[in-house]
């Protein structure tokens, strides 16, 4: 344990210095924490139930009553939004959570114990690198249902073998490090080192990779919705407003793709520019 | 040797012609006489019996085969629409029926040649017919519906002449001649291709052809596009406008409406109906609105499941519906309303025709209390994902109309290739979809959409009366019966309920402005034929 | 000699051992298409009068009514001679399809890998020149901004804009212009079949086809390109032969393209390479877009009508391909550092 927290106020120093030196991770950061904030409070800051339909009232161009328009079937845009983000992090989180957790638990366990457990998971990896991973995707979306948990599902299996590979390659590095020694002569068992000590170690390392991916899980939502196998409607999600929306571009309604695409980017460009700046900080090497 | 020489003339009169014009005059001018088609599905055969065919090869099919006879057109509303009641010769020059009904005397075209100059006889047209009644393919269930199954039926006269043989005086025996399946095809150059595991040339079709219609395919890329060029020697009518046709598939529906509103393109006739309402406004365009008067939307129960088996379910439901804005949010309003109809007696025998449903949660409410089931129940409402455009927000307003009755609904969206199972497994509970009848006629619809354990029993419903009544239909002679007979099954249909017909769609046609012609076909493609550039 | 010998040697082996990795694709792929709900009997055989008969001989016909695992083992056996099965949505062996669609897909791939790596390897440079700075900052921001939109809105925003409103590019419709002839097919590629036919206006107008796609798919993969050029240059920047050359006074320019840059090339090849076999597989969103007759494009029609053979066959492909693009980047490495051939 000692390895991984003695780090950490140094850590913190270079933090507050790369910070105040990349004013983009800092703005990242910033937007990233009104957006888990904005989802977080959406259910009381919604000004109309996003579900509810007004078809009088639809097709409106942005006013003061309706800031982001109103789409086919006269629902708020704005509201629709607010409460989509909730339901598209928690899909980007979950499914980064879901491939980071079992990921990293397998690649560590295969990184410090090797032998045919190594050379299984390493095959069964080199299959999932082989597939076309989009492709996969929407397979396995069209097999199981086009339900949230199968989008997660999908999402995270086509990020597994990445953090496998990296969690069994960071600790294969450390697996003869003194502390990792001096911990097996403290009496901990195999589980208690890969979980106890390696792990929390090799973390700050794959939390970079967790960022990035959450931007790429969100268009890799969007990109199902695209072809109909993303969210079933009325559930308000981004991706799927974005792929209806983006039809419409031609008949001039704008609203139906603008706004929600300048959410999906932005959150996508925080998480990226995130990501990077989390690299930076713990990876000094790279700023040099 | 009469061919050759017209042939050899022929050529000679293109050279004689080619030099008059400039290069670029050329090159307008062939813009001018091609017609450039943009659509959203994909040929994917050149026959259109093979299993699995789509619309746009039906399509292409009537364009590049003839058929023994095909269906006249009349002007509907300022829009030429198909008539099935007038059936006119097209590989046959005139037909006779016998007086019984029962003997259908078609006289071939003497001067009808196929695309490799040999002429068409009778032996071809017995091969082609034999071919739809055998083959391991669509035709065969088609033509069962006319009362033509086995070969014994088709007798050659002479070499121009061929006779059609029915047990019973069947009311579609000769329309189903006309249907995109029924192709004429030029036997010997098939049977040279065919192989004794495929004696119907079925594999060679799919990618060549033996035909004589109006276009011969140039060139043909399953899944992308056919470029059809005028076949100048053809004799089923007058000669096409257009010298060449190039149908290209397009996937995205924006893009469509982008080539055709820059003139790029043609003629397009799947467009989402957003962008239409927006070409029409900015009329840089033609657009020509059809009401697909053959097929239906519709929303159907599963009444051997509980609890749509309780007709009392089905009426509560269709009173909770709110059509007006289900039309609206579907389609824009682009079509002919199938609900809201005011009658107890259907005032016609015409099918589909509007239904007396409308809106009234009170008698929803008491309907379900009636049922057992005032406290509502759960259930799924499915689509298919290539209609999602017009399913999505129609299942969003089903799902909150009925949350206010106490039903709660889960909208499920299957890709199309499953919806397709779980309906022909009747596992569907309660979902949208539409159907469409090449031959409307209104036993017809109840036959094929209302009776038996087939796919198309949209509602796998079983109803003695209506069976007994669409079997009388389809043999009676006597006009005024048949009006009675169909009049009661359309009054049965609407008070059991086991589907809601919802609307007819506009068939949109969005063309250039000098595009003229344009005929809403039942088989819902385009008939090239029909257009010329003004 | 020995050279060579040593090189057949480690590309032998490097074949063999993928196997294992393309053997399990294919079968998880048979077993994923055998588990969608869908039962392409029962589409195709879905003309308006069809009934359980049709979808029973159709069944027949396609092998569906046998148990999975001889249905498992005759596909095995039929892709062993080279037989990837039928597709019902074309009615064509799926070798034909492929062959016909590969070079639109490769063709697309490789023209927007082209131009990524034309934009990505200067604003690397640049941005490890600087690190820091704000051109650094400004290269970094602007990549980023490439890979945040789904590039089904990327492709539907460039078509609109320079397509509709500024008409500047040919319709989007596909490889060529449907009323211009197409060159003899030589190799499939058509910049490189009208190059060699000699037909300049044909070469321009495949160009033109081709440049909103490309750039779509260019602007998704800008951002890994640049970071690890960026990356990689920073590493070779700092070493101690750059100081030496530095030193001896050659011109700064120089420095950097030749010295410095061969030598930071390396990882650049590597990511280049995977972002290639991703692209290829993924290109699914911008082939729709485009009308771009692509395998990808093929393997989602096919997908969405549970035709089993030509997603199958699409897979097959898409790992031999990912197999042949390791095998090249390892290649390319023994050739660059003979320490790594080892």
């Amino acid at each position: 344990m000692s390895a991984a927290t003695s780090g950490l106020p140094p850590l913190l120093r270079h933090a507050g210095w790369v910070l105040r030196g990349n004013p983009v991770t800092a703005l990242a950061m910033l937007g990233t924490a009104l957006l888990v904030l904005l989802a977080l409070l959406a259910p009381w800051l919604v000004p109309y139930d996003p579900i509810a339909s007004n078809v009088r009232m639809a097709m409106q161009p942005p006013s003061a009553a309706h800031w982001f328009g109103t789409d086919q079937l006269g629902r708020d845009i704005l509201s629709r939004l607010l409460m989509g983000a909730r339901l598209d992090l928690a899909i980007a989180a979950s499914a980064v959570g879901l491939s980071f957790v079992v990921g990293a638990v397998v690649g560590a366990f295969c990184g410090y114990q090797g032998g045919w457990l190594d050379r299984a998971v390493g095959r069964g990896v080199d299959v999932l690198m082989a597939f076309p991973l989009f492709v996969l995707a929407m397979a396995m979306v069209a097999a199981l249902g086009n339900r949230v948990e199968n989008i997660v599902y999908a999402t995270a299996i086509i990020n597994l073998p990445f953090y496998i590979r990296f969690a069994r390659t960071e600790v294969a590095v450390r697996r003869q490090a003194g502390w990792v020694e001096a911990a097996r002569a403290a009496g901990h068992g195999r589980a208690g080192v890969v979980l106890g000590f390696l792990l929390p170690n090799i973390l700050p390392n794959i939390a970079v990779q967790i960022s990035l991916n959450l931007g790429w899980a969100i268009l890799n939502a969007a990109g199902l919705s695209f072809l109909g196998l993303g969210i079933t409607a009325p559930t308000p999600e981004w991706g799927i407003m974005v792929a209806e929306g983006a039809r419409f571009i031609t008949a001039g309604q704008w609203w139906l793709v603008a706004f929600p695409g300048l959410a999906l980017m932005l959150a996508v460009l925080c998480f990226n520019l995130l990501g990077d700046g989390l690299r930076d900080i713990l990876d000094p090497r790279m700023r040099t | 040797m009469e061919i050759t020489r017209r042939q050899g003339l022929m050529g000679l009169a293109a050279l004689a012609a080619a030099p008059a014009l400039l290069p670029g005059e050329a090159a307008a001018q062939s813009r001018a006489e091609t017609l450039r088609q943009v659509t959203g599905g994909a040929v994917n055969t050149l026959d259109p019996t093979m299993p699995g065919s789509t619309r746009e090869s039906f399509g292409i099919s009537m364009n590049v085969y003839d058929r023994l006879v095909g269906f006249g057109r009349k002007m509907v509303g300022g829009n030429w629409v198909f008539d099935h009641t007038e059936i006119r010769g097209e590989l046959a020059e005139r037909y006779e029926i016998s007086a019984d009904g029962l003997v259908i005397t078609l006289h071939l075209r003497r001067d009808a040649l196929w695309h490799d100059g040999t002429p068409v006889t009778a032996e071809d047209v017995k091969w082609s017919l034999d071919r739809h009644v055998s083959s391991k393919s669509l035709a065969v269930s088609q033509f069962q519906t006319g009362s033509l199954t086995s070969t014994e039926q088709f007798r050659i006269v002479d070499a121009h002449t061929v006779q059609v043989v029915l047990d019973k005086p069947d009311r579609l025996a000769l329309s189903n001649l006309a249907v995109p399946y029924a192709i004429m095809i030029n036997s010997r150059l098939a049977k040279q291709n065919a192989t004794p595991d495929d004696p119907w040339a079925q594999k060679w079709m799919q990618a060549n052809t033996a035909a004589g219609g109006a276009y011969k395919v140039e060139s043909f890329r399953p899944g992308v596009q056919v470029v059809l060029a005028r076949n100048e020697a053809w004799k089923g009518g007058p000669l096409p406008f257009f010298r060449r046709v190039i149908s290209q598939s397009v996937p995205e529906a924006a893009t469509r409406a982008n080539l055709i509103e820059k003139g790029d393109a043609d003629l397009a006739i799947d467009l989402q109906a957003g962008d239409i309402a927006a070409l029409t406004q900015r009329a840089q365009v033609k657009v020509a609105s059809i009401p697909q008067s053959n097929g239906f939307t519709h929303i159907s129960f599963n009444t051997r499941q509980a609890p749509f088996d309780n007709p009392k379910v089905r009426q509560a439901i269709a009173a909770a519906l709110p059509y007006e804005d289900m039309f609206k949010a579907s389609l824009f309003s682009r079509g002919r309303v199938l609900f809201g109809a005011d009658w107890k007696v259907p005032p016609n025998a015409d099918f589909p025709q509007a239904l007396p449903m409308r809106q009234d949660l009170a008698r929803a409410r008491a309907l379900l209390t009636e049922a057992g089931l005032a406290d509502g129940f759960a259930t799924t409402f499915s689509f298919g994902t290539s209609t999602a455009a017009t399913s999505e927000p129609l299942a969003a307003l089903v799902q909150e109309a009925l949350a206010k009755v106490g039903i709660r609904v889960e909208i499920q969206k299957l890709p199309d290739a499953q919806l397709n199972t779980l309906q022909a497994e009747k596992k569907l509970a309660f979902y949208t979809d539409s159907g469409t009848a090449w031959l409307p006629a209104t036993y017809y619809f109840f036959y094929l959409y209302f009776t038996r354990d087939q796919r198309w029993n949209f509602a796998n419903w079983e109803n003695a009366r209506i069976t007994e009544l669409s079997n009388a239909a389809r043999f009676e002679r006597d006009t005024a019966a048949y009006e009675a007979q169909c009049k009661e099954m359309i009054s049965i249909l609407a008070d059991q309920l086991p589907l809601l017909l919802l609307w007819q769609p506009n068939m949109d046609a969005v063309m250039n402005k000098a595009i003229e012609g344009f005929t809403y076909q039942f088989y819902r493609q385009v008939d090239f034929r029909d257009l010329k550039r003004a | 000699m020995q050279v060579l010998r040593r090189a057949a040697l480690r590309v032998g082996g490097r074949l063999l051992s993928s196997v294992p990795a393309v053997l399990g694709v294919v079968v998880l792929t048979f077993l994923v298409m055998r588990v969608l709900p869908g039962d392409p009997a029962v589409y195709f055989a879905g003309g308006p009068s069809a009934g359980q008969e049709q979808i029973d001989a159709l069944r027949v016909q396609m092998g569906l009514d046998k148990p999975l695992p001889v249905q498992l083992l005759t596909y095995l056996r039929d892709i062993a001679r080279g037989d990837l099965g039928r597709s019902l949505t074309t009615g064509q062996p799926v070798v034909v399809d492929i062959a016909q669609r590969l070079p639109a897909s490769l063709e697309l791939t490789l023209t927007a890998l082209l131009l990524a790596l034309l934009a990505a390897l200067p604003l690397g440079i640049l941005a490890a020149l600087r690190p820091g700075s704000a051109v650094d900052h400004l290269v970094r921001f602007l990549c980023t901004m490439g890979v945040c939109m789904p590039t089904f809105v990327s492709g539907l925003l460039l078509v609109y804009v320079f397509y509709y409103l500024l008409g500047w590019a040919p319709d989007p419709t596909g490889r060529i212009d449907v009323f211009a002839a197409s060159p003899p097919e030589i190799t499939g590629f058509l910049l490189v079949d009208f190059a060699l036919v000699g037909d300049g206006e044909g070469w321009r107008a495949a160009a033109a086809q081709l440049i909103l796609p490309s750039c779509t798919m260019a602007l998704f993969v800008l951002a890994p390109l640049a970071r690890m050029t960026r990356a990689s240059m920073l590493a070779v920047l700092g070493g101690d032969f750059i100081r030496t050359a530095r030193a001896m006074g050659l011109p700064g320019w120089r420095v950097i393209l030749v010295h410095a840059l061969r030598n930071a090339l390396l990882p650049v090849i590597t990511i280049t390479g995977i972002v290639f076999s991703t692209m290829l597989g993924a290109n699914v969103l911008v082939e729709k877009v485009f009308s771009w007759p692509g395998v990808a494009s093929y393997a989602l029609d096919a997908l969405q009508a549970s035709d089993y053979a030509p997603v199958q066959g699409f897979v097959l492909l898409m790992a031999s391909i990912f197999v042949l693009v390791n095998l090249v980047i390892d290649l390319l490495y023994g050739l660059a550092d003979p320490r790594a051939a080892g």
